[in-house]
């Protein structure tokens, strides 16, 4: 497990789970693009905890999680899935329910 | 499910919803191709991770397929990872690569290039090549540098290609092209023969020996040749399989018969051996001897005409020094006479000489002959007629007569006072078996024919009755000697 956490806040982090398998292209892909995200988009708002199922395969079944990469936004729920490499900022922004 | 509870069956469709969201946001993502890998649950162990595309491990076991080395650095230059190809290509464990770096398999110079190459590399792709040993062996590789994305920060990924054998390939390329250029180059023919036989290099030299093309045809077919090596004479081919079985030839003469213009050659040839003692073949160089021959011809004619000529000289030498002698009645007197004698017969040579004992006008050998005695020349002396070139033998026998009647002139005739004047006239008629020298003098003291036959007069009319058509007459008139010389035709150009 990594931990990305941002530098920290007054508010506590909301944190967030990002599925990766070893250092696949589209793993690779995904943290470096959920780092981006979050440092020019959030900073300071989530905290990230990397799981890789290659070394922890058991832990998809605790969300669930077929495909990879996979972000898990547990709170607030209902908690929220983005499949995929996470190169749409817009899109993880809306999942993550920023600006709500 | 309870149907009669409306909440809950709120909360499970929502449930179905998202789960259904999900499940076509898998569907999406995977044909979209956001994702490259799937958690698949063994029905009897657990979950498994199976790679879709271009897993690491992949990307490894591709990276280890190939012959290309690999290398990725971080972006402090450190060794992630290193390739069994770029071991071997450096001749380096790859553990050692690893820990040391890639200093452990290169020399200072090539890891400065590396270093410089690397450091290009982080704003864009580039490429150097570099020169290292391996156990001893020099190798060349082709380096190329691209950015690699790493976790927050950009590394360096590595290729490392294999030139030496390329470059080896070049450089004998290189070594072709300048043994072809020394080959069209050189001045003497040049053959290059295989083992067969077969011409397979010739320059343009050899068109002086054969007018057809050579390259590809036999050398004893194109080249008729007859070599005389060893106290025996041989054919071309007979002397090349001689070659070819490993005999050196240097220096030996031959003739091509049939050759446009080179006719006499002077033959070197040696076994060709590219590598090691193998023999691939031969080399023949051919120098045109034709020339050389033609002036060894000459100068062995000359060698026969100068041996002639200094007899010739020597007994007329010794004759004018025994004649001189017998009339002169003082020592004094024969010192001045035979020396002035053989300053005429010199000043005659010289002229020859300069020459190359071709043929000389008459009008320079009276004018030679005259002047040392005359410093006012032109006043004294006017010379008319048609000018005519004299072969040696009666050049040399002109000059003594034309000393003599200068020599005379000057003791008791026109170059003895201040009024006399001496008329040369010069006429060949070729109807003639001979040329004309008429001297005349006049304004000089009165003559007196002489009481006695001095050599001097000997000289004038015997000189050049080498022939019947040669001779001269001496006249010893009051006003002035006169005298007529014939040279005959065969001696006149």
């Amino acid at each position: 497990m990594t931990d990305m956490t941002d530098e920290p806040q007054q508010n506590t982090p909301t944190k967030l789970v990002l599925y990766v398998a070893g250092q696949t292209p589209k793993s690779m892909a995904a943290i470096r693009n959920l780092e981006r995200i979050c440092r020019e988009k959030l900073p300071g708002r989530f905290a990230v905890e990397v799981i890789d199922l290659r070394q922890q395969p058991h832990l998809a079944r605790e969300h669930g999680i077929v495909a990879i990469p996979t972000l898990v936004r547990e709170l607030p729920t209902p908690i929220r899935k983005i499949i995929g490499d996470l190169s749409d900022s817009e899109k993880v922004l809306v999942h993550l329910s920023v600006g709500d | 499910m309870a149907i009669d509870d409306p909440d809950m069956m709120k909360r499970e469709m929502k449930e179905l919803q998202i789960r259904l969201a999900e499940a076509e946001d898998i569907i999406r993502a995977i044909r979209e191709g956001e994702i490259d890998a799937l958690v698949v649950r063994h029905p009897k162990r657990e979950e498994e991770v199976f790679t879709i595309e271009g897993g690491t491990e992949s990307y490894r076991t591709f990276m280890e397929a190939m012959d290309i080395g690999a290398a990725a650095l971080s972006p402090s230059g450190q060794v992630l990872y290193v390739n069994s190809a770029l071991s071997r290509l450096l001749g380096v464990e790859r553990e050692t690569l690893q820990r040391e770096g890639l200093t452990a398999g290169l020399d200072a110079a090539a890891m400065q290039a590396l270093e410089a190459l690397v450091k290009r590399a982080h704003n864009g792709r580039s490429h150097c090549e570099i020169r290292f040993s391996q156990n001893g062996d020099e190798r060349h590789a082709l380096i190329h540098a691209a950015p690699l994305e790493l976790w927050q920060d950009r590394g360096v990924a590595l290729s490392f290609t294999d030139i030496t054998h390329r470059m080896a390939m070049e450089q004998a390329q290189q070594s072709e092209q300048m043994a072809l250029a020394i080959l069209a180059s050189a001045a003497e023919a040049v053959i290059v023969c295989n083992p067969l036989g077969i011409i397979t290099h010739a320059n343009d030299a050899v068109s002086a020996i054969t007018a057809e093309p050579v390259t590809g045809k036999p050398f004893a077919e194109v080249l008729d040749l007859a070599i005389k090596a060893g106290g025996t004479e041989m054919q071309g081919g007979e002397f090349i399989r001689h070659v070819i079985r490993g005999h050196a030839y240097q220096g030996v003469e031959a003739t091509a018969p049939s050759a446009p213009s080179a006719r006499d050659l002077l033959i070197s040839a040696a076994p060709l051996k590219v590598s090691g003692e193998k023999i691939a073949g031969c080399v023949v160089t051919l120098v045109d001897l034709t020339r050389r021959k033609i002036v060894e011809k000459q100068q062995l004619l000359l060698m026969g005409e100068l041996d002639h000529r200094v007899k010739n000289t020597l007994a007329l030498v010794l004759s004018i020094s025994n004649r001189t002698a017998s009339t002169e009645e003082t020592i004094e007197g024969f010192r001045s006479a035979f020396s002035g004698r053989m300053r005429a017969l010199a000043a005659t040579h010289n002229t020859l000489a300069e020459r190359s004992w071709s043929s000389i006008p008459m009008r320079d050998i009276v004018l030679t002959e005259v002047q040392p005695f005359e410093p006012n020349i032109k006043a004294k002396l006017t010379i008319g007629g048609t000018d005519f070139q004299l072969l040696p033998r009666a050049a040399i026998a002109v000059g003594l007569i034309v000393h003599e009647l200068a020599t005379n002139a000057v003791k008791y005739g026109a170059l003895s006072s201040e009024a006399g004047h001496i008329e040369v006239s010069l006429r060949h008629d070729y109807d003639k078996p001979y040329a004309e020298l008429s001297w005349v003098e006049t304004g000089g003291p009165h003559v007196l024919p002489p009481t006695r036959t001095g050599f001097g007069r000997t000289v004038i009319t015997r000189s050049m009755q080498y022939s019947p058509h040669g001779g001269a007459d001496l006249d010893y008139r009051p006003e002035g000697v006169s005298c007529t010389i014939r040279i005959p035709a065969e001696d006149v150009v």
